[in-house]
């Protein structure tokens, strides 16, 4: 039997820094083959790409590695420097995470793949240039000829990342390892992204490391997954059984912390993953597992086959799990709560948001014609992929954009007729919580001052402020030490918890949620999607939750309405939306969401060009260039959103669509 | 078709920017302790003859109708006359700054290329022997004083080795040079006057070497520190994880990188030792711009300080054009 293609044996790597020491990795032990596609799943911290980075030795400053990363027989640890040239690239190609800022800004990403072909493949310059145009046509980019010849900042996010597909195949690698590949990308590019590492593993032979926190997306192409936690291999074996029926309680938590398209309720599991010094004497998820006993406090749990299962299966728990994951049904609360009949908090009407260009005349529409209407204690959900206008939504309901044409009513005030006091009093009936918890905390102010914020603004006296601030740390589960902190000693989970109260302070009448999770590990989003819920449900209070991941706002809205290209395709109540789609881009997209159950259950349709905000210049319905269903009346046609049911919908050929669906799953 | 346009707009820029500058200097060269026409005449002269001196320099007239006479001359290229030659400014400028402009235009040119090489290698060999040596050495260079380290240079290479011509001029007068520019070792390549090429090249050696271990050093850390950054930015380590080769990664992904942060120090450095050159030029006798108007304001020849504080912002405002330019060539994300 020949040797694996990548078997790493019992790896171990501690970072030494002055003042402080981290495990990063402890007796790590895993192998793909040729052609297998092997998922490296857990929570940052975990070790994932400290992994990554031993397998093309390009391990951090002061680290120390011990145990073997043999590639093909060799040990890449032991490798001289001639060796690890040879073998970077050649052997071991690493994929990115955040393509754009790994693309080299000064060169054209034609020159950077050329290169990368000139290296490993031998090709003279004429031919590595028309080698780089196939291999940008393979990875699905179009006019790949002109697209040589840009540089990597003028390639949008899923452009960059399919570039720097093809900077690591071009290096004809033998196993490719994808660092996050999918992080910050759509839905459906996320299922084309991925489709790219299948195939490489299936035409082209090369192993596959995929490394992602993102269990669903990648449960469908891996062969076999691979949980770490705190630098430990936790469970490992063949990825259905290990997503389907994990033993580990850890990997349970994970599976259980997912909002999925299904709507099966989240499950969050308190605590953090720790920071450990020195490789660990006992089960390091021991103190925030359910089932956890003396033994585990006191030693290592040893890898073991998972009992009565076959094949390749094995995990480090003394108190392994063979239960069906337990898979509640859909909260049933969110509807009828009846919002909609109430006195409307936020009104928009048919706004539109141009910006401008720098100079001259032109500008890019943002938003083109958006009307919306919350009701007091009514949750909406806005989705979309990235490029849409939900950012821009987010900013209007704000006043940070003004509405080139239409209009924004908050609590019944007009905010365009509004000026300098008045204006800023109303911009505080309206807070928002941002994506990135860290970043949108002053770093020079404590927890307590962040969270006073906005009730400095309504003018309360200090002693007012204070006993505010404590009572909502409490409400949020902060612990009241923190008030004294500053955000960078925060976790992102207890940053988004301050964000949280500093939103909720100035007892605001609409809350609005730019994308609140997507910047938190997998358990951290579970509990702040927990605190979310709570949050939503105070019946004075409008909420806005913006989100690219469907599953989490099928979670809790009420109603949700999806974004096309600035404009409102579909607007319906919750299930109504998810469960029957009206408008072809809702089922494309419901479509290609990840999903570890059955995913939606209609038949599917999947758009594959990437979005281009060009070709919806013209008149008609902006999707006609990428919907299976577009006729000629269609590109010529202004869409107008229509009533189907109890849903609205800006399509003209919603009732024929079930005839043109036929059962039967559409590719274009 | 856009960098016309640019630089159109920028040249446009130009005009308030010079008239700020005119301004300025009209009031501020008068507001100075100090009379020209005192220093020009002596201790002993009368009032009528200082009188009429200044009657004959039009100093008598009202600030205003000064101003305005100035500004006249000025639209019609008329830079005024000096109050102590008593010859005319214009003509004094173009044989004073083409030596000064060789000068300083090699000097920084031998300091780019040596910032570049020295800042380049000291990064890819960061926090070892070499790299302390070099930045120690630049350190050295920028803490010692041009006219004390001209003085030393002199004293070796002239005095003690012999090997470059005494420090009294720039070209060996029998080499029958023809002024053209004023820059003699352009002129003597114009005019394929071989000899007085290679007097020229001699007599600026040490000027030029002087002036550019002068001004090396921050060039040298600058260039340093962005090629250690990109060094450690993640397309160069992706680059690397790939296998690239030394070559490929230090043209391809090191050079262009470092270099696009450089521009506008260089223009800045550029920029000063237009104005601050006069120590190296009175060391070397080399007549050049700073040497006269630093003259010009020891005797408060209004017209002399006028244009050479003109001259020195027109470089300027020129110098940080080209650099913007560079900068837009070598970074593709810099729109102009």
């Amino acid at each position: 039997m020949d040797t694996d293609l990548l078997s790493i044996e019992d790896l171990s790597v501690v970072i030494r820094r002055p003042g402080r020491e981290v495990a990063a990795l402890s007796g790590v032990t895993l192998r793909v083959g040729r052609g297998e596609v092997v998922g490296l799943v857990g929570e940052s911290g975990g070790g994932k790409s400290m992994v990554a980075r031993s397998i093309v030795g390009l391990l951090p400053g002061g680290s120390l590695a011990s145990g073997a990363v043999r590639f093909e027989g060799d040990d890449v640890l032991r490798m001289d420097d001639d060796a690890l040239r040879r073998h970077r690239g050649h052997g071991a190609a690493i994929c990115f995470q955040n393509p754009r800022g790994a693309l080299s800004p000064t060169r054209t990403v034609g020159r950077q793949l050329t290169d990368r072909l000139t290296t490993h493949q031998r090709l003279t310059g004429a031919e590595a240039r028309k080698a780089a145009e196939e291999q940008f046509a393979t990875v699905g980019i179009r006019s790949p000829r002109r697209r040589l010849d840009a540089y990597p900042h003028e390639l949008s996010g899923g452009m960059a990342q399919r570039v720097m597909i093809s900077l690591a195949t071009g290096c004809a690698p033998g196993l490719l390892i994808a660092d996050e590949p999918t992080t910050g990308l759509d839905v459906t590019l996320t299922r084309e992204i991925l489709r790219r590492f299948r195939l490489a593993a299936d035409t082209d032979g090369r192993g596959v490391l995929l490394i992602s926190h993102d269990l669903a997306s990648i449960a469908g192409v891996c062969d076999r997954v691979v949980v770490l936690y705190a630098g430990t291999v936790v469970e490992s074996g063949p990825a259905a059984r290990v997503l389907g029926r994990p033993a580990h309680p850890y990997t349970r938590a994970l599976l259980r912390s997912v909002p999925d398209v299904d709507g099966r309720a989240v499950v969050a599991t308190p605590g953090a993953m720790p920071l450990l010094k020195a490789a660990p004497r006992d089960c390091p998820f021991a103190p925030r597992c359910a089932h956890a006993t003396a033994a585990c406090t006191s030693e290592r749990p040893p890898v073991s086959w998972v009992p009565g299962a076959a094949g390749d299966w094995t995990l480090a728990c003394f108190h392994p799990r063979t239960d069906e994951l337990a898979r509640e049904e859909p909260a049933a609360e969110s509807s009828g709560r009846g919002g909609a009949a109430k006195e409307p908090v936020l009104e928009v009407d048919d706004a539109h948001v141009v910006y401008r260009s720098r100079f001259g005349t032109g500008g890019h529409a943002a938003l083109r014609g958006v009307s919306l209407r919350v009701a007091a204690g009514e949750t909406l959900g806005v989705v979309g992929e990235s490029g849409c206008g939900k950012s821009t939504l987010a900013k209007l309901l704000l006043g940070l954009v003004p509405a080139a044409r239409g209009d924004v009513r908050v609590a019944g005030s007009r905010m365009s007729a509004l000026r300098g006091r008045e204006l800023r009093r109303l911009r505080t009936r309206v807070q928002m919580v941002f994506q990135d918890p860290i970043g949108s905390l002053s770093p020079r102010r404590t927890v307590a001052d962040a969270i006073a914020e906005p009730l400095r603004a309504l003018g309360l006296s200090a002693a007012r402020r204070a006993e505010r601030v404590e009572a909502l740390a409490d409400r949020l589960k902060l612990d009241r030490s923190m008030l004294a902190r500053h955000p960078h000693e925060l976790s992102g989970g207890q940053a988004q918890r301050v964000c949280i109260a500093r939103a909720l302070a100035g007892e605001p009448d609409v809350l609005v949620f730019d994308e609140p999770t997507s910047a938190l590990d997998v358990t951290v989003q579970a509990q702040i999607l927990e605190v979310i819920a709570d949050v939503v449900r105070d019946p004075a209070r409008g909420s806005v939750f913006i989100s690219h991941d469907l599953a989490t706002v099928r979670g809790f809205a009420d109603r949700v309405i999806v974004l096309y290209l600035g404009r409102i395709v579909e607007e319906g109540p919750v299930e109504e939306v998810f469960g029957n789609p009206r408008h072809p881009y809702t089922r494309a997209l419901l479509s290609s969401a990840p999903s570890l159950g059955d995913g939606f259950s209609g038949p599917k349709i999947t758009l594959t060009e990437d979005l281009d905000d060009t070709e919806a210049a013209g008149p008609g319905c902006p999707l006609a260039a990428r919907c299976p269903f577009a006729d000629d009346r269609c590109r010529t046609e202004e869409q107008e959103l229509r009533p189907y049911g109890n849903t609205r919908a800006a399509c003209r050929r919603v009732p024929e669509i079930p005839d043109l669906l036929k059962g039967s799953d559409i590719r274009v | 078709m856009r960098i016309v346009r640019f630089l159109v707009r920028r040249l446009l820029q130009l005009v308030p920017v010079l008239l700020g500058v005119v301004v300025l200097t009209f009031l501020l060269v008068r507001v100075l302790p100090g009379d020209p026409i005192r220093t020009i005449l002596g201790p002993n002269a009368t009032p009528e003859d200082a009188a009429a001196a200044r009657a004959r320099y039009g100093l008598d007239q009202p600030i205003v109708h000064q101003f305005l006479d100035y500004l006249g001359g000025l639209v019609t290229g008329d830079l005024g006359t000096s109050i102590q030659s008593g010859t005319s400014v214009g003509a004094e400028i173009g044989l004073r700054v083409g030596p000064t402009f060789e000068l300083v235009v090699l000097a920084l040119a031998v300091a780019l290329v040596v910032a570049v090489l020295l800042g380049v290698w000291s990064a890819r060999h960061a926090d070892r022997a070499g790299d302390h040596g070099v930045r120690l050495l630049a350190l050295v260079g920028n803490s010692m004083p041009e006219f004390w380290l001209g003085l030393v240079l002199i004293l070796v290479g002239y005095s003690v080795l012999g090997w470059f011509p005494a420090p009294s001029g720039r070209v060996d007068p029998d080499a029958n040079l023809t002024p053209l520019t004023g820059a003699d070792l352009l002129d003597a390549a114009l005019t394929l006057n071989g000899p007085a090429f290679g007097s020229a090249l001699a007599h600026l050696i040490l000027p030029v070497a002087t002036l550019s271990i002068v001004v090396v050093a921050p060039l040298l850390r600058s260039v340093r520190a962005s090629a250690l950054e990109v060094l450690h930015s993640e397309p160069y380590v992706a680059a690397t994880a790939h296998g690239l080769s030394g070559r490929t990664l230090l043209r391809g992904y090191l050079l262009r990188a470092t270099l696009a942060r450089l521009p506008s120090l260089a223009a800045l450095v550029f920029g000063t030792s237009i104005g601050s050159t006069v120590l190296v030029e009175y060391v070397f006798s080399w007549q050049g711009f700073g040497q006269w108007a630093l003259r010009g304001l020891l005797y408060r020849d209004y017209p002399v300080v006028q244009a050479s504080v003109l001259v020195i912002a027109f470089c300027y405002v020129v110098v940080f054009l080209v650099a913007d330019v560079v900068q837009a060539v070598l970074d593709p994300r810099v729109q102009i």
